[in-house]
């Protein structure tokens, strides 16, 4: 995983990640599982205003566990009065959903600007220069909307059982 | 597994969204095959994510790419904190996010979209300039790729229109 993935699987800022790391002189490592603990961190400090630390400390006790409970007592006080419940099903389920959304989408940048091809200002030739067959476009357009969704439907169609074979 | 039951899915439960992304692309007359549906919906009502919320866990959504058999809970309260998911379903492929980089909220993507009529379902799809935005805001290698086609597509359109 990048840098920038692991900061959107754990939904946080990178600098925060990269500042908190230094405060808390723990080697940031860019997986998975530091993702999860750093997502849990950041939510416990930022959406319940708790100390860096003890925030780290519960994520610690409450993603250590190893256990199949779903929701876990991270911390409490001594008479056992307050105590912070974290639920780690519906944790598991929103990092989840960032964790995906992380390796799908947030695949590595171009750096700097894009580069031009073919004549600037020219759309055509430079998609001509880019290897797109006008001819084609020219017929889509010819087309209504639903034609090309069709069209669209059939050729997805025929991937997905290409696919399917090949698996 | 379809486009069309997707669409379809999404509209009989009166879900608000714009299709943006690669189907957006081919409505408009990209060649290009996709195989997910890309999403834009309203993330200000809650009555709209509670629909979409519902209807993606009908369709036993599960975030793609993950192995299986993890705890994931698909409700009204995983999408309000999870607003932005690539989902992997019972009817194919979907990514549902509440704005679109380079356009903004579901609003401005509204503000920029057109209806159309296609595969059996009317609904909504980000139009030809706002998707060159988006993809040329998005920055992925990949989006980058898409750009000289899209933006070929758009000088045809005007070209064609100025004949007419």
């Amino acid at each position: 995983m990048t840098a920038r993935q692991t900061a959107v699987a754990a939904a946080a800022e990178l600098k925060w990640m990269v500042n908190s790391a230094a405060l808390l002189g723990r080697p940031i490592r860019y997986n998975r599982q530091h993702a999860k603990w750093w997502g849990l961190v950041w939510l416990l400090t930022e959406q319940l205003g708790l100390s860096l630390r003890a925030a780290a400390a519960m994520a610690t006790v409450a993603l250590g566990g190893g256990g199949s409970s779903t929701r876990i007592t991270a911390g409490a006080d001594p008479s056992g009065s307050a105590s912070l419940i974290i639920d780690l099903a519906r944790y598991e389920s929103i990092f989840l959903g960032n964790l995906s959304r992380a390796l799908v989408h947030e695949t590595p940048r171009r750096r700097g600007r894009p580069a031009r091809r073919g004549m600037k200002g020219d759309a055509l030739t430079t998609a001509q220069h880019y290897g797109v067959d006008l001819g084609l476009i020219r017929s889509a357009i010819a087309r209504t909307p639903a034609e090309r969704l069709a069209l669209l439907e059939k050729n997805a169609e025929f991937v997905r059982e290409m696919r399917k074979r090949t698996a | 597994m379809s486009f069309a039951s997707m669409l379809g899915g999404l509209t009989k439960k009166k879900v608000r969204f714009v299709v943006v992304g690669g189907v957006a692309a081919a409505a408009h007359g990209s060649s290009r095959v996709t195989n997910d549906l890309d999403i834009c919906y309203e993330a200000d009502a809650a009555a709209n994510i509670s629909a979409l919320a519902s209807v993606l866990a009908g369709w036993r959504a599960y975030p793609r790419g993950i192995e299986g058999g993890l705890p994931f809970i698909m409700d009204d309260r995983t999408l309000r904190n999870a607003p932005i998911l690539t989902l992997t379903t019972s009817e194919g492929d979907i990514d549902v996010m509440d704005r679109i980089a380079g356009v903004g909220p579901y609003d401005a993507v509204r503000r920029h979209s057109e209806t159309i009529s296609a595969l059996g379902v009317r609904f909504r799809v980000l139009d030809l300039p706002s998707l060159i935005k988006a993809k040329r805001a998005a920055g992925r290698p990949r989006d980058f790729d898409h750009l000289p086609e899209l933006e070929a597509l758009l000088a045809l359109r005007k070209t064609s229109k100025k004949a007419e």
